[in-house]
């Protein structure tokens, strides 16, 4: 396997689900700087301890509001780094939803690559620098049209959410429990912070 | 009506012993279509129209020769198939076929084909948004799966069935559905092993119900990795608790 070293990290907060026909559109309420959908992180190297951490740290701040909980909002990750060349290819999408519940979460998502079918193209994307990447990363968000796809999954992203909501009770909805346990999702092999 | 939100994804499988998985599921509401394979074979060859009030014993071309003890067989209009034994069925399945309603979200799907890297577990991330009406509880919607895995060559190849009710209570669930497949006999198990392929079901009400499960013989498969929230609203205003 490529050993990564450095990683940049295109963060998508919004919304799951396809386009023009769901109710579930959120509109993001809150207009400041730090309300933003999207976001690109700094481009980070792996650490030289035992723990082989690759961090950013990235803020996201952001609001929404619904009238229905269908489409509940994703994110949407991309990670880009060099490859032996030095060229910069994607390395991983991934895509979790936004927890329902509020409290503090954290989840670990497995991140995945398209894959070229034939061993021809797998060699020629490698040496030309050119990987199989996807035209609108949001549709790893979307369950339609990704059955022809092929993937190959490699690493995991950690991300920590704290979820406030307001008047889900007021308008019906339970979400059960507050879950603050702090550890959901499948666990990283070892060497990953947690 | 009382609205059930299931939200969530499909995270990967675990276990099988191929490694390029995709998983193919569906939910299922609605009462349990208890085929008995008699009646089954019928209903294939003779395809009905009939609406479900309309039905007598004497509508039936082809059943009148069998017993009267055998249930009524109807078909919905759509083309579904099902029997219940109960005696005041077609009041009671129009009401249970109501009970549930998909207001948006889609029904089934199917993920992509993933071939993991690191480690034995196939992800798939695939996500799940579905928003149901309900007047009632019968018929809680389960969610089943079929994983298949899928060569260098594009063929594929059943790896396991399975099925998981989505959860009852509110809040984020992790589940772990675990597999099966139906395993033929010494020569089909002989030839899946060289050439693949082997036995699959034919229909796959099978996966859900638990009618007619006696006469298959199986083995394991890995396990299917799910985390799905839900959400209710309402249920409370008819004295639901959960």
């Amino acid at each position: 396997m490529v050993m990564k070293t450095a990683l940049s990290c295109h963060l998508w907060g919004g919304v799951g689900g396809h386009g023009s026909l769901e109710l579930g559109r959120w509109p993001s309420l809150s207009l400041s700087s730090q309300g933003l959908e999207e976001g690109i992180s700094q481009i980070t190297s792996k650490s030289q301890d035992a723990r082989r951490a690759l961090v950013w740290n990235f803020p996201i701040d952001v609001t929404f509001k619904s009238t229905n909980p269908y489409g509940w909002p994703q994110i949407v990750l991309s990670v880009y780094g060099p490859d032996v060349f030095g060229n910069d290819v994607v390395r991983g999408y991934g895509a979790v939803h936004v927890p329902l519940s509020p409290g503090r979460h954290k989840k670990t998502i497995p991140m995945f690559v398209p894959e070229s079918t034939s061993k021809l193209q797998k060699f020629t994307s490698w040496f030309m620098g050119r990987r199989p990447e996807y035209t609108d990363p949001k549709v790893v968000a979307q369950g339609e049209g990704r059955e022809v796809t092929r993937v190959r999954s490699q690493g995991f992203v950690t991300l920590l959410f704290n979820v406030v909501t307001k008047d889900m009770r007021k308008l019906g909805y339970d979400t059960g429990p507050p879950d603050t346990q702090g550890v959901s999702g499948p666990s990283p092999p070892q060497g990953l912070p947690r | 009506m009382a609205e059930v939100h299931v939200i969530g994804q499909i995270m990967g499988a675990t276990g099988f012993s191929e490694s390029s998985l995709f998983c193919k599921w569906g939910v299922h509401t609605g009462p349990e279509s208890f085929v008995i394979s008699l009646v089954d074979r019928l209903v294939a060859e003779i395809p009905w129209e009939v609406g479900i009030l309309q039905l007598s014993e004497k509508d039936k071309p082809g059943i009148n020769s069998v017993s009267s003890a055998l249930p009524l067989i109807c078909s919905v209009t759509l083309g579904k198939r099902c029997s219940l034994s109960e005696p005041q069925f077609p009041s009671s399945i129009r009401k249970s076929w109501a009970a549930w309603k998909l207001l948006s979200g889609v029904r089934e799907g199917q993920t992509q084909v993933d071939t993991p890297q690191i480690g034995d577990m196939a992800y798939w991330s695939h996500p799940i948004d579905l928003h149901f009406a309900t007047k009632g509880l019968q018929g809680w919607p389960r969610l089943h799966l079929q994983v298949w895995s899928q060569d260098s060559f594009g063929r594929c190849q059943l790896a396991g069935y399975g099925f998981c009710h989505v959860p009852s209570s509110p809040g984020t669930h992790q589940l772990d559905c675990p597999t099966w497949r139906p395993l033929g006999s010494w020569r089909e198990q002989l030839a899946r092993a060289f050439v693949g392929g082997g036995p699959q079901l034919l229909h796959g009400d099978a996966i859900y119900s638990g009618a007619d499960r006696y006469r298959l013989h199986t083995t394991s498969g890995g396990t299917v990795h799910l985390e799905l929230s839900l959400l209710l609203r309402h249920f409370d205003r008819y004295g639901v608790e959960c």
